[in-house]
């Protein structure tokens, strides 16, 4: 019912009745919205939402056969493939907006014009040479080496690098916060800063260097050190930096990160169905 | 008495410039200086090698690639030494990107790295290039690889491929290994075949979260970062990216430890010389 057959005639003909049904609403819902007074385009809205959100609601919970299927599973993969092709017209929305308001920049020459000249043209000159890259890959356009050469410079030599190094900025401001707000002010910091500390030290080389190479710590647990748990060698096994390290981030660190993980889905569950109901006020 | 006031007083107040050129200068010293660094290796990369090990030759794997260039330093030493790792088990591979950066990041890195090791493209390894829909993505290659995927980087058809032969769906590869910086490998776990096994390469960031996958079994073994990186190069005995990154990140963490030892003791002298 969902799955139509392109290949055929009779699945290309119910593909374009579709498509032009689709063009048609999509075209008759405007001057509809536009005619609404605001409360009734509000409903509308609250009422199309409840509609695609019922779709795979009902398909979780509507009983399955042995394949694990019911009759809405089919809808599901075309259900999907709208979302993908509403967030498309978003992108395309973005695009648009983007160029419109640095090209307003540009013909008003409003104050720092400059920069968006730079936009427009990184953007075209950057969309030219990946279309291009991308049709030629797949064998519709010709491989030139200038080609080659324009999207080396551009995506090699000038978007990763600039990218890497915005990234890379962070760490300087994480020295920065660090240095100021790692301060011993009451209990709870201090334990928090120490934990860091051991964390930051254990993980990396530093860790192995103070624990194994100046203080000769055993680096493997042998049998005879876990028969005897408190005898100094296997004492001195578990306080090497780096067990010390790991201890704290599976033993402290994972147990928080499923309680917050659980957390987490309880309360996206229940903004998943206040955004289904319409009851957030973004969107009522 | 006044003197050591403003001294301490001064460390408290220090320009964060001079922070920044400090950790810059400590970076490249320590990238550049040939000092080698031992590293024991950490239980999560050790599960990590060692379920790549139980490999035979001829086996697939999904590499889901789906880092860009913010996160460089990280996952780009973790693509290399997984790759060199796989081409050692002479494993057939395919890679595939939710981020359309990644796509073609990876595609690049990777031929590289495969050019040295002898492996085709087309037979030995191939890229699906970029999915946009990530839990959708996952769910169509469970069912039907081909007819989700449709075609390769290269434009050719998936089940055209040498290497895809006698592959179906994600039920017949062996194993998945993520590297990401982004929280993808939920997804992974959650829509998987169940004896698909997964293997995660996040940023250090990103570690943290994945401790409840280790501990829970669902993810099989771990790479956290360059320090993962590093401590895998040196189980593979081949020196990458990883070694020299790692050396200069773990260099770092001892200059922000110190500087925060020295932060607490100028605040706590600055509060004495005010009889606070």
């Amino acid at each position: 019912m969902w799955q139509i057959e392109v290949g055929t005639t009779t699945g290309k003909v119910y593909v374009t009745l579709i498509v032009l049904a689709f063009l048609a609403l999509f075209l008759g819902f405007i001057p509809v919205m536009q005619a609404l007074p605001p409360r009734g385009r509000r409903a509308l809205i609250a009422l199309i939402t409840f509609f695609a959100g019922l779709v795979f609601a009902a398909e979780f919970f509507l009983p399955v056969d042995k394949k694990g299927e019911n009759w809405l599973s089919p809808a599901i993969d075309p259900a999907q493939n709208t979302l993908q092709i509403i967030g498309a017209m978003a992108l395309a929305l973005g695009t648009y907006g983007l160029i419109r308001l640095h090209l307003r920049n540009i013909v008003q020459q409003r104050s720092q014009w400059g920069y968006s000249v730079v936009l427009i043209v990184a953007f075209l000159t950057m969309g030219f040479f990946s279309v291009w890259k991308t049709l030629a890959e797949k064998g519709e356009l010709r491989q030139t080496e200038f080609l080659q050469k324009g999207f080396t410079l551009l995506f090699d030599n000038m978007l990763v690098p600039l990218e890497a190094t915005m990234f890379s900025l962070i760490a300087f401001y994480i020295f920065s916060a660090a240095y100021r707000a790692f301060r011993i002010r009451s209990i709870e910091a201090s334990i928090l800063m120490f934990t860091a500390m051991m964390v930051m030290i254990g993980i990396v080389s530093l860790g192995n260097i103070i624990s194994y190479s100046w203080l000769g710590l055993p680096i493997e647990q042998t049998a005879e050190m876990e028969q005897n748990p408190f005898s100094l060698r296997n004492i001195g096994y578990n306080l090497a930096l780096p067990r010390i390290a790991y201890w704290i981030l599976q033993a402290l660190n994972a147990p928080v990160q499923r309680a917050i993980e659980f957390g987490v889905g309880i309360a996206g569950l229940a903004m998943a169905i206040r955004l289904w109901l319409s009851l957030e006020r973004g969107i009522t | 008495m006044m003197e050591q006031q403003t001294i301490w007083h001064r460390l408290l107040m220090i320009d964060r410039r001079i922070l920044y050129l400090i950790l810059f200068v400590n970076i490249i010293i320590f990238l550049l200086i040939p000092v080698k660094v031992p590293t024991v290796t950490s239980p999560p990369v050790r599960k990590f090698y060692d379920t790549i090990e139980q490999l035979q030759p001829g086996d697939i794997v999904m590499v889901s690639s789906n880092w860009s260039a913010g996160t460089i330093g990280e996952n780009r030493p973790q693509l290399e030494a997984v790759i060199r790792h796989l081409m050692r088990k002479k494993v057939r591979f395919t890679v595939i990107s939710f981020d359309p950066q990644a796509r073609d990041i990876s595609f690049r890195f990777i031929s590289r790295v495969t050019q040295e090791g002898g492996y085709q493209y087309g037979k030995d390894w191939a890229h699906f290039g970029f999915l946009p829909a990530l839990v959708a993505g996952i769910k169509g290659m469970v069912k039907d690889i081909p007819a989700t995927i449709k075609q390769d980087i290269k434009g050719t058809p998936i089940a055209q491929l040498p290497v895809m032969q006698g592959v179906k769906t994600l039920a017949d590869y062996k194993m998945v290994i993520d590297i990401t910086p982004a929280g993808t490998v939920a997804a992974w776990i959650a829509y998987r075949p169940k004896d698909l096994i997964v293997l995660f390469c996040p940023t250090s960031v990103m570690a943290a979260e994945a401790y409840t996958f280790l501990d829970s079994g669902q993810v099989a073994g771990m790479l956290t970062g360059a320090i993962g990186a590093q401590e895998y190069e040196q189980l593979l005995q081949q020196e990458g990216l990883g070694t020299p990154f790692a050396k200069a990140i773990s260099f770092s963490h001892a200059l922000i430890i110190l500087f925060i030892i020295l932060g607490n003791i100028a605040l706590f002298m600055s509060r004495r010389a005010q009889g606070g």
